[in-house]
C-alpha cells in the first residue's frame, strides 16, 4: 500500500518543483543570453550561453567585497538573534514576570511599522549620535548587525515562544534538582529539544538579513555595503542592465543555498520524536 | 562592454601619462598639501559615470595622490542619499552627481558650493586646462542666474532626446510604394505630428498584414513609473508649444489656463492626444516600458519610430551584442508643430529635453580643494574624447571635432552632428526647485489617462489643479 | 532561580537593543509627524503644524485607496499561503525519496532577494520579452498585459508574493509537526477519531502558535511590502498596485514630505497593530473558551 503512495508525493514534488524553479530559470535564461537575443523574442531555450556576465561580475572585487560583506552581516546577525531570543523566550517562558503578555507583543511592532521614514533618524544616528571622534557607526558592518535585529529579535522571539512554551516545564525541574545551572538547562534541556525551531529560526532570520536592502543602502556606502544594494545599483536612470543585475542575484543564491542546506536538515529532526499520522 | 571600456582605459590611460606629463607640474602641485587624502563621491551606474569610477579616477589618483572612493547607487537612493548628507551637514560625500532637473532645488537650498568663486579665491587651484568656455551650451544649466551666473556643477554627460527611425525601412521599395499608394505622397522622415502618426499607423498596419512583430511608435508609456510622465512633459508638450510644463512661474505660478497657464490648454490636449493615440499603436510592452525598455523595444527591431534618448542611440545603432538593428538607425528632430521651430529660434522655449547631469561639491563636504582638482580634472579637454566614445555623452565643444568621434558620428547616421548644430534648441528641465514633487502630485492622473481610466482633458484638468495644491501647500503659490 | 531579576536580565540585551535602534528612531518620526517638513518647500524648515498631517490623511483619496487595496492585497496573499503552507508542509511530512533535496528547492524563493524576484517576474511578464504573455495568449487566449489591466496586474502581485513567500510558512509549520508529540495521536486512533475529527482537535490546537506566528509575520510583511512589487509595476497600471508601503516611499523619497510621510506611516502602524491585536485576541480568546481537551 505504501508503494504507489510514495510515488504519487514524488511525483507531486516534481511538479512543486518545477513551479518553484521556473521563474528562477528564467532569472538564468536573463543573465546567460546576450542583450539583443533576450529582447528579440520571448524563448526559454538558450541558444549559446553567455557566460560574460558572470565571468564580469566574479572577477569584480567589488562585488567580492559585497559578497564577503553580506555573508559576514547575514551570519554574525543571525547568530546573535537566535542567542538572544533564546535567552529572551526562556525569560518570557519560564519566569514569571509582570507585563510578560505586554512585552512580547510590543517587542513584534518593532517589526510592523514601514521603513522608509525610519531612515531619516537612523541615518542621523549612525552618522553623528553614534561616533567615537572620527569613527562612526555608519557604513560598517557591525552597524547593520545591530539593525537588524530590530526586526529579526521579534521575528525569533514570536517563532521560539510557542516551541519552549510546548517544552515541559518539569524537564527544566528535574535538571535544576539535579544541580544544572542556567546555562546547562538552556543547552543540555532547551535546545535539544527545540532544535527544529532553532534551525528554522536560524534559516529565516539569516535571509531576513541577506535579502534586506532599504537599511543596508542608506546606512553604507562604500566599505559595509552587501550585495543587496549591489543589486539595486543596476537600476539607474539610463535603464536596468538586467543580464548582469541577474547574473549578481544567481550568484547571490549560492551562498544562501549553502547555508540552507547545512541547516534544513535541523527542521525535521524531531521527526522520529513526533509523528503525525494519517 | 567589458572589454571596450578595457581597451579605451589602456588608450585612456596612456594618453593622460603623456598629456599629465605636460600637466604634471601642476596637478602634483596643486595637489601637493592634499596628497594621501580620500575623496568620496555618489553617482548612478551608468557607463559615463562608470568609466569615471574605472578610468578618471584612479588616473587622478596617479596624478595627484588623491585617492577616489567612489559610490554607485540606484536613481533613488543616490537622490537620497545626497540630499540627505547635504541637509544633515555630515559630510560624508565631497562630490555628488547632479542631475540636470535637481540642480535648481539644490540651488535653492544652498547645498553646493560655489566654483566659479572657489576658483577665484585660491588661484593654486585653477588648473591651466579647465576653463568654462570650453563646454557646449549645456553649462549654462549649471550656473545660478541669481548668483551672476556663476558656475556650480561642471557637466560629464549631456544628450539630446531625438527622433529615431529605421532607415532601412524608410528606404525598403516595398514599403515605399505601399505607403505612397496609401497615403498619396513619399515615405519620409515626419516632421509634423500629422505625419508621424500617419507613418506609425502605415507601419502598425503594415505589421498586422505581414505577420511580424513590427509597430510604428514606441511610446514611454508606463503606467506606474514617471518615466511616462517625463516622455509627455519634456519631450512631446514643448513640440506643441507647451513649454516648462504649462506652469507659469511669471504668473504666481499658475497651472491652469483659468490661472495663466498652459498645462490644461488645447494645445496641451493635442500633445496628450497625440501620446495616447500613438500608444494605442504601440508595441503591446508600451505600457510597462520606461526608457531602457523603450530602447531596447527599439534596438530588437520592434518599432519603426521613436523618440529616444541620445546615450542610446549610440548602442543601438553599433553594438550587435545589444542591437539587432545596427547600421539602420536613422536620427533626426522631433515632429514639430506649426510655429513652433520659429518660435524656439527666436528664442522662447525649446524643442525638447537636454538631459545630462554634473559633479558638484557640496557645502558640507570636509575636503572641498581636493574635491575642486578632482572635478577640473574630469573636465579637461584631453580626457573627453574617449569618455565621449565610451559613453555617447559630450560636453565639449572641441569633442566633436574629435576623429574618433566623428567616426562614431557617421555610424550613428550624424547624432553627434545634430546635437552639434541643434543642440541649442534643446533645454534642460525648467527651473524649478519643486521638480520633484509636483511631479508625484501631477503623474498619478498621468498614469490614470494612460489606462483610459480617465479622458486627456480631464487628466490635464486634475494634473492643473493637484500641481497648484501642491505649489500652494510648498509656498510658492500665494 | 526563578526570580525576576534572572528574567529581566536575560531580557536585558534583547530590550536595550530594541529600545536605541527601535525606540529612539521611533520617537523622532513621532515628533516628525507634527511638523510640517518638506526639503524643497520655499520654506524648508521644520514648522509645528499640530495635527495638519493627521487631518490631511483622512481627506487623502490617494492614501485611503492604498491602505484599501493593501489590506486586499494582503489578505488574499497571507490566507492563500497559510493554507498552501499547511498542505505542503504536510506532504512534506510522508515518505518519499529525496526529501532533503526537495525541501532546498521549495525553499530557493525565499534566497532571491525582493529586487531580484519583482525583476524577474517584471520580465517574465512584459510582452513581446517575457514568457507568460506568450504562453497565456498560445494557450488560453488570454490578453496578459499587466501594464495596463489593473486586475491582471493585482493578480500577478498576489501570485509573485505566495510564490515568493509561501516556504516561509511551510518551513515553520514543518518545524512545527515535527515536534508534535505522539501520545494524543496515537490515544486519538485508538479512540477512533477522524482524520478531520484528529485535525481540528489536536492538530490544530497545537499549531496554533506556529500558525499565529506566520500569520502576524506574513500579515505584517505583505503590509509593508515594497521593494518586489516597485520593480514589478512600479505601482501601476495607475493604482492598481500602489500598495501603502509604496506610496509612502513615494512620499519620503521622490516628494520629500518627511512630515506627511511620518505621519502616514505611523497610521499605517497603527492600523497593523490593531489587526493583529484583533487576531491575537481572538485566537487566544478561542483558546481559552476552549480549555484543555
Amino acid at each position: 500500500m505504501r508503494r504507489p503512495r510514495r510515488l504519487v508525493t514524488f511525483l507531486f514534488w516534481c511538479g512543486a518543483s518545477f513551479v518553484t524553479l521556473f521563474p528562477i530559470y528564467w532569472m538564468f535564461v536573463i543573465s546567460a543570453k546576450s542583450r539583443a537575443d533576450l529582447f528579440g523574442r520571448p524563448s526559454l531555450i538558450i541558444d549559446s550561453l553567455n557566460w560574460a556576465n558572470y565571468a564580469a561580475t566574479l572577477s569584480d572585487p567589488t562585488f567580492q567585497l559585497y559578497m564577503l560583506n553580506s555573508i559576514i552581516v547575514a551570519t554574525c546577525n543571525s547568530l546573535l538573534v537566535t542567542v538572544l531570543a533564546l535567552l529572551a523566550t526562556y525569560a518570557l517562558s519560564r519566569f514569571p514576570m509582570a507585563g510578560k503578555e505586554n512585552i512580547f507583543f510590543w517587542t513584534i511592532t518593532n517589526r510592523m511599522a514601514p521603513p522608509a521614514v525610519f531612515l531619516l533618524p537612523l541615518f542621523l544616528l549612525y552618522t553623528q549620535a553614534f561616533t567615537i571622534g572620527d569613527w562612526k557607526l555608519y557604513d560598517t558592518r557591525i552597524g547593520l548587525i545591530l539593525l537588524y535585529c530590530v526586526f529579526n529579535l521579534p521575528f525569533a522571539i514570536w517563532i521560539l515562544r510557542g516551541i519552549i512554551d510546548a517544552i515541559p516545564k518539569e524537564l527544566d525541574e528535574a535538571a535544576m534538582v539535579d544541580g544544572a545551572s542556567l546555562w546547562q538547562i538552556l543547552t543540555r534541556v532547551i535546545l535539544p529539544v527545540a532544535r527544529p525551531g532553532f534551525a528554522v529560526t536560524a534559516i529565516l532570520t539569516w535571509v531576513f538579513a541577506w535579502n534586506e536592502y532599504l537599511f543596508a543602502a542608506t546606512l553604507t556606502s562604500v566599505h559595509a555595503r552587501t550585495i543587496t544594494t549591489g543589486l539595486a545599483e543596476f537600476v539607474t536612470v539610463t535603464g536596468t542592465n538586467w543580464g548582469l543585475m541577474a547574473a549578481t542575484a544567481m550568484l547571490t543564491l549560492i551562498p544562501a543555498v549553502v547555508f540552507l542546506g547545512l541547516v534544513q536538515r535541523h527542521i525535521v529532526a524531531g521527526l522520529t520524536f513526533g509523528a503525525v499520522k494519517e | 562592454m567589458q572589454h571596450l571600456l578595457a581597451r579605451t582605459a589602456l588608450t585612456a590611460v596612456t594618453m593622460m601619462a603623456v598629456t599629465s606629463f605636460a600637466h604634471a607640474d601642476f596637478w602634483s602641485d596643486a595637489a601637493k598639501p592634499y596628497a594621501g587624502v580620500t575623496i568620496r563621491g555618489v553617482s548612478e551606474s551608468t557607463p559615463p559615470s562608470n568609466y569615471v569610477k574605472d578610468v578618471l579616477a584612479p588616473a587622478f589618483t596617479e596624478a595627484t595622490g588623491i585617492k577616489v572612493e567612489f559610490e554607485a547607487t540606484s536613481w533613488d537612493q543616490m537622490y537620497d542619499k545626497a540630499i540627505k548628507d547635504m541637509e544633515a551637514n555630515t559630510g560624508i560625500y565631497d562630490f555628488v552627481y547632479i542631475e540636470q532637473d535637481i540642480i535648481y532645488s539644490y540651488l535653492a537650498r544652498d547645498f553646493l558650493v560655489d566654483i566659479t568663486k572657489a576658483l577665484a579665491d585660491d588661484p593654486s587651484l585653477k588648473a591651466p586646462n579647465f576653463d568654462i568656455a570650453n563646454f557646449t551650451s549645456f553649462i549654462d544649466y549649471f550656473k545660478d542666474p541669481t548668483k551672476s551666473n556663476d558656475l556650480f556643477g561642471v557637466p560629464m554627460e549631456a544628450f539630446i532626446k531625438v527622433y529615431l527611425y529605421r532607415k532601412d525601412l524608410f528606404e525598403d521599395p516595398e514599403i515605399k510604394a505601399a505607403f505612397k499608394e496609401k497615403t498619396g505622397h513619399d515615405l519620409a522622415p515626419a516632421t509634423t505630428h500629422e505625419e508621424y502618426s500617419e507613418i506609425a499607423e502605415f507601419f502598425t498596419q503594415w505589421g498586422k498584414d505581414k505577420g511580424i512583430e513590427l509597430w510604428g511608435t514606441t511610446v514611454q508609456a508606463h503606467s506606474g513609473h514617471p518615466s511616462s510622465w517625463y516622455e509627455y512633459v519634456e519631450s512631446v508638450a514643448p513640440t506643441f508649444g507647451v513649454y516648462n510644463w504649462g506652469i507659469n512661474a511669471d504668473d504666481n505660478y499658475g497651472a491652469s489656463v483659468a490661472n495663466g497657464g498652459e498645462m490644461n490648454g488645447p494645445e496641451a490636449l493635442a500633445a496628450l492626444e497625440w501620446y495616447l493615440g500613438n500608444l494605442a499603436i504601440a508595441p503591446p510592452e508600451s505600457t510597462q516600458s520606461t526608457w531602457d525598455e523603450v530602447a531596447a523595444t527599439f534596438a530588437a527591431g520592434r518599432a519603426a519610430q521613436g523618440l529616444v534618448y541620445g546615450e542610446n542611440s549610440a548602442w543601438i545603432a553599433t553594438d550587435p551584442a545589444k542591437s539587432n538593428v545596427v547600421g539602420k538607425v536613422g536620427v533626426a528632430l522631433p515632429p514639430l508643430s506649426e510655429g513652433v521651430l520659429a518660435e524656439v529660434e527666436g528664442g522662447t522655449g525649446y524643442i525638447g529635453y537636454y538631459d545630462g547631469g554634473a559633479f558638484g561639491i557640496p557645502h558640507s563636504s570636509k575636503n572641498k580643494e581636493a574635491a575642486l582638482l578632482f572635478l577640473e580634472y574630469i573636465g579637461q579637454p584631453e580626457v573627453q574624447a574617449d569618455w565621449a566614445v565610451a559613453g555617447a555623452r559630450i560636453t565639449h565643444t572641441a569633442t566633436y571635432d574629435d576623429p574618433k568621434v566623428k567616426e562614431q558620428d557617421a555610424k550613428v547616421d550624424g547624432y553627434y552632428t545634430l546635437m552639434r548644430e541643434k543642440g541649442p534648441l534643446f533645454a534642460g528641465a525648467p527651473a524649478y526647485p519643486f521638480h520633484a514633487q509636483v511631479r508625484e502630485a501631477a503623474a498619478p492622473y498621468f498614469y490614470e489617462a494612460i489606462v483610459g481610466q480617465i479622458s486627456a482633458q480631464e487628466a490635464l484638468d486634475k494634473m492643473a489643479e493637484a500641481t497648484e495644491a501642491e505649489l500652494t501647500k510648498l509656498g510658492y503659490r500665494k | 532561580m526563578r526570580s525576576q531579576r534572572t528574567a529581566w536580565l536575560l531580557l536585558a540585551p534583547t530590550l536595550l537593543i530594541l529600545f536605541v535602534f527601535g525606540v529612539v528612531p521611533f520617537i523622532y518620526v513621532l515628533v516628525t509627524s507634527f511638523l510640517h517638513w518638506n526639503a524643497f518647500a520655499a520654506d524648508p524648515t521644520p514648522r509645528f503644524a499640530g495635527v495638519d498631517n493627521y487631518r490631511q490623511l483622512v481627506f487623502d483619496d490617494q492614501f485611503l485607496y492604498a491602505v484599501w487595496i493593501t489590506l486586499r492585497f494582503a489578505f488574499f496573499a497571507v490566507v492563500s499561503e497559510i493554507v498552501l503552507g499547511y498542505l505542503l508542509a504536510r506532504l512534506m511530512m510522508r515518505d518519499f525519496p529525496f526529501k532533503g533535496f526537495f525541501r532546498t528547492i521549495h525553499a530557493l524563493p525565499l534566497m532571491v532577494a525582493p529586487i531580484a524576484v519583482g525583476a524577474t517576474w517584471r520580465l517574465l511578464t512584459v510582452p513581446g520579452l517575457g514568457p507568460l504573455p506568450y504562453l497565456l495568449e498560445h494557450f488560453f487566449g488570454i490578453d496578459y498585459r499587466i501594464g495596463s489591466y489593473p486586475t491582471q496586474a493585482f493578480v500577478t502581485t498576489v501570485i509573485m508574493d505566495i510564490w515568493h513567500w509561501t516556504p516561509l510558512v511551510t518551513l515553520t509549520l514543518l518545524a512545527a509537526l515535527s515536534s508534535l508529540p505522539r501520545e494524543p495521536f496515537e490515544q486519538a486512533q485508538i479512540d477512533g477519531a477522524s482524520p478531520f475529527q484528529i485535525f481540528w482537535h489536536i492538530t490544530l490546537p497545537y499549531l496554533r502558535p506556529a500558525i499565529l506566528a506566520t500569520v502576524f509575520i506574513r500579515m505584517m510583511d505583505a503590509l509593508r511590502t515594497v521593494d518586489e512589487i516597485w520593480m514589478l509595476t512600479g505601482g501601476g497600471p495607475a493604482a492598481a498596485t500602489r500598495y501603502i508601503g509604496l506610496y509612502i516611499w513615494r512620499v519620503v523619497f521622490p516628494k520629500t514630505d518627511y512630515g506627511y510621510g511620518a505621519a502616514i506611516s505611523l497610521i499605517t502602524l497603527y492600523l497593523t497593530i490593531v489587526l493583529c491585536w484583533l487576531l491575537y485576541v481572538s485566537l487566544v480568546a478561542r483558546k481559552q473558551k476552549k480549555g484543555s481537551f
